[in-house]
């Protein structure tokens, strides 16, 4: 594809122009001072910090829980989103307007209100206790918070996405035969499920990125509830700014891989859908 | 039979959509429903593939009952307006689809594909995706897809309404083909009264949720049955005109002599006039046809293969005209002419012509016209004015005359007009309401309408009858007045306080056989309920139970119907309409 593209629109210089320098001051360059301050360390007490047991834990908990959280979301978001998108009651829009709630809270917030829900002497927690599960200072609790601030994310993405599938089509699939479950798994999630990837991305991004509300529900013990995000910042207070940013390197090479992935497999799965349809 | 409607209703927040339609169609026919948008046509054809339940009534597929059946265990075929294809799978796969639900093997899956792709002319672009055909190719697909699984009956819902013409010409002539080399019992819904035509075995036609009228096509156009029919199928002049023992007059002319029949009461009827039927020359000698009057070209427009005139009538022509092919109440007849007869007498505007009718079809409702009649020329128009009569005479495409009488109601006192009573006298609702009913009736009135100064358009019309003369005759006007009306009808029995437990099987009967007249005579279902007392009182009382109810009654005698009437009439809140048989 060539930059000196004929368009009915003008402004196309301008507009990439800007695109590049926004993205370059608000994304790139930081990054690139990131990854900068990474490289001026020795390579021998880079791998020693990024491949400490305890950064190794770390990881463990971001990306296991992130991806746990995601998952969850991708199930409960969807139910969510098909009650909202083709059910009418009463107070609809309020549960719709609730949604969002997540994305406003300030996040510490939201980790202190699920801390006080679910430690051991909590509203919910007290009951679980005598079961013998533990909420509260563990790495379900980490995932409990990822999946609170990650949900509206799932929400929103398949919203629209099911708002546009065709009742038609569903009718056409019932008065040929196909049961609820048939149709729902050939006719509504096929045309669902980009949205449905969409939704998952964003809500793993999101909660890779969390640090706010899982520190205080986390309990932060070294190896076992210890967000990356958080050793980081261990990291930082020790003035120790090379092995921050080591460890941010890490963390940056392995969301962009995983989110590559992602994309990559979306549109592969789109161009199964209109396979030359142009 | 294939497909058997018994009385379905269909309410969507409480006003019903499709209203007590019963209709069969036998096996292999192609049946068309036609009618305007909201008329309740692609409602009902829902209600047959089970996409929506009804409220009321039982139908049946091939002689089994459906009514509470799934759609997808009814085995139908549907095929929507906009295709509904799954864009995500390929012809093959879309095709394939109902038989993969039926965990048919691959092989014959196939076979069976390839068969209805050469049965609607498509074969070779089994792996294409819809996004990929044009829009008639997909709704080839979407036919093919509906037979997949051998359906007993297909339903295409519009099919045709997103295609160009072209497309559409040959669509319908594949389906057409289709439909006869399988012998499906198939019901196609349009609002194109060309393509029904085109296709139809029979064509059902529904307005207002009730279906009208059914019948073949050339049958449906030459002897509508209704205003809305003759105005909807085709274009139609309808002119209020008169029977004689003469046959037809229209003004001061009998124009149709041929339909003479001697026995006949005079009375006003209404007249359609295919515009094809009409003839224009220069003088009225030169015409072939009955005279009608002489009017004045005011428009010509050239069509192709017909040149479609207006006519405006001159003034002493004495016939009201109604209505034309558009609804509009006009003072122009229209008229069409083949290049034959365009060569044979030219026109243009300003000319003055002679008119003549070729032919005239006399709708058989009861119901021509209104006039209101008050005490004076001021009432009478204020009366003219009242809503529910002007929206009545609107959906009847009728026109409202004024009769002062200012001795209205004064005992003895002689009609002031020197004319006899024409179509439906309308007075308005107010005390001393039931004596001047009286008055009218005996002074000749047939068909009185009561209406109260407020009244909404009704929901509900109670039918009942004193005496059975009045039976047939109230009925047809309960007919005529409900085809206008999203009104459910509802036939009140009512017998003396005292049989209530002696003879309940004869009350049943007589309701039984009301019910069988109302629907083989008029096509008109009705509802019934069975009460116990007077009659007036027990009307009365049935009326205030609900709002916007309307009552028609028949009448046989007026001996005490003042005093009986008083209660129902006087100052009352419904409209009611008085259908009078006997000696005035």
């Amino acid at each position: 594809m060539s930059f000196r593209q004929p368009s009915v629109l003008p402004g196309f210089g301008l507009t990439f122009g800007f695109t590049t320098f926004f993205l370059s001051v608000i994304v790139l360059l930081p990054l690139a001072a990131l990854v900068l301050a990474a490289a001026s360390m020795h390579w021998s007490e880079f791998v020693h910090v990024v491949l400490s047991p305890r950064a190794l834990g770390s990881y463990r908990l971001s990306f296991g829980a992130s991806f746990l959280a995601a998952t969850i979301n991708l199930v409960f978001g969807f139910i969510i989103a098909w009650t909202l998108v083709r059910y009418e009651f009463p107070g609809r829009k309020l549960i719709d307007a609730l949604i969002d709630m997540p994305f406003a809270l300030p996040t510490a917030v939201s980790g202190i209100a699920l801390t006080t829900v679910f430690a051991h002497n909590g509203w919910i927690g007290r009951y679980l206790e005598p079961l013998g599960v533990k909420v509260a200072y563990t790495w379900l609790g980490v995932t409990l918070a990822l999946t609170l601030i990650s949900m509206p994310f799932a929400v929103r993405a398949v919203q629209p996405a099911l708002l546009e599938v065709q009742r038609d089509l569903e009718e056409a699939a019932e008065t040929l035969g196909a049961h609820r479950f048939y149709v729902f798994r050939h006719i509504i999630l096929p045309t669902v499920l980009p949205a449905l990837l969409t939704g998952f991305t964003l809500a793993f991004a999101r909660a890779l990125g969390e640090y706010g509300s899982v520190i205080f529900i986390a309990g932060n013990l070294p190896m076992k509830t210890e967000i990356t995000p958080l050793l980081i910042v261990i990291h930082l207070e020790e003035f120790d700014y090379q092995g921050a940013a080591a460890l941010g390197v890490v963390m940056l090479v392995i969301s962009f891989v995983v989110l590559l992935a992602i994309n990559l497999l979306q549109t592969w799965g789109r161009r199964r859908h209109v396979r030359g349809a142009r | 039979m294939s497909i058997t409607l018994d009385q379905v209703t269909k309410r969507y927040a409480g006003a019903p959509v499709v209203n007590d339609v019963s209709l069969d169609i036998g096996d292999g026919e192609f049946f068309v429903l036609l009618g305007p948008s909201g008329s309740g046509k692609s409602t009902l054809l829902r209600a047959i593939a089970g996409l929506s339940g009804v409220d009321h009534g039982r139908i049946a597929l091939h002689g089994r009952d459906v009514t509470h059946v799934a759609a997808r265990k009814r085995g139908v075929g549907l095929v929507f307006q906009n295709y509904a294809l799954f864009g995500h799978m390929t012809v093959a796969e879309n095709i394939e689809f109902a038989l993969r639900v039926r965990h048919m093997r691959a092989k014959a899956r196939r076979q069976r594909r390839q068969e209805l792709l050469r049965l609607v002319a498509l074969e070779g672009l089994d792996e294409r995706l819809p996004a990929q055909l044009s829009g008639g190719q997909q709704q080839r697909v979407a036919v093919a897809r509906a037979l997949a699984h051998k359906p007993e009956v297909l339903l295409l819902d519009e099919p045709f309404g997103a295609l160009d013409a072209k497309i559409r010409e040959e669509l319908r002539r594949t389906i057409r083909q289709v439909q006869r080399e399988l012998g499906i019992t198939t019901v196609l819904v349009t609002h194109d009264q060309e393509e029904a035509f085109a296709m139809a075995d029979r064509i059902g036609i529904m307005n207002l949720g009730r279906l009208l009228e059914m019948g073949e096509p050339h049958d449906l156009y030459s002897r509508p049955a209704t205003r809305f029919v003759a105005t909807f199928l085709g274009a139609a002049n309808l002119i209020l005109a008169r029977r004689t023992p003469d046959g037809i007059q229209m003004g001061a002319n009998t124009v149709a002599a041929a339909e003479r029949s001697p026995g006949v009461r005079e009375r006003e009827v209404v007249a359609v006039v295919r515009p094809e039927e009409v003839e224009v020359a220069a003088s009225r000698d030169a015409l072939s046809s009955g005279y009608f009057a002489r009017g004045v070209v005011h428009e010509v427009v050239f069509t192709g293969a017909l040149e479609s005139l207006r006519v405006r009538l001159e003034d002493g022509a004495q016939a009201p005209l109604l209505a034309q092919a558009d609804g509009d109440a006009s003072t122009s007849l229209l008229v069409t002419r083949t290049q034959h007869e365009q060569r044979g007498f030219e026109v243009h505007p300003g000319q003055s012509v002679a008119i003549g009718v070729r032919r005239v079809h006399v709708l058989p409702t009861p119901l021509s016209s209104f006039t209101a009649c008050a005490a004076s020329a001021a009432l009478t128009d204020t009366l003219s004015r009242q809503p529910l009569l002007a929206e009545l005479a609107v959906r009847m495409k009728t026109r409202i005359a004024m009769r002062a009488e200012p001795q209205l109601g004064v005992p003895d006192a002689a009609c002031a007009v020197d004319s006899p009573f024409v179509g439906t006298t309308a007075i308005a609702s107010q005390t001393d309401c039931a004596h001047r009913a009286e008055w009218l009736l005996r002074r000749g009135a047939k068909d009185l309408l009561v209406v109260p100064e407020h009244a909404p358009v009704p929901q509900r019309v109670l039918i009942h009858w004193m005496g059975e003369a009045a039976r047939s005759a109230t009925l047809a006007v309960s007919a005529s007045v409900l085809r206008h009306l999203s009104a459910e009808a509802v036939y009140v029995g009512i017998f003396p306080e005292q049989t209530a437990g002696a003879h309940p099987q004869h009350g049943m009967r007589e309701l039984l056989d009301a019910r069988s007249e109302a629907h083989l005579a008029h096509g008109l279902e009705m509802r019934t309920e069975l009460r116990f007392g007077d009659v007036a009182p027990q009307l009365a009382r049935r009326l205030a139970e609900a709002p916007a109810q309307m009552l028609i009654v028949g009448v046989t005698e007026l001996t005490r119907f003042a005093q009986a009437f008083r209660g129902l009439l006087d100052g009352g809140q419904w409209p009611v309409l008085i259908v009078y048989r006997g000696s005035p």
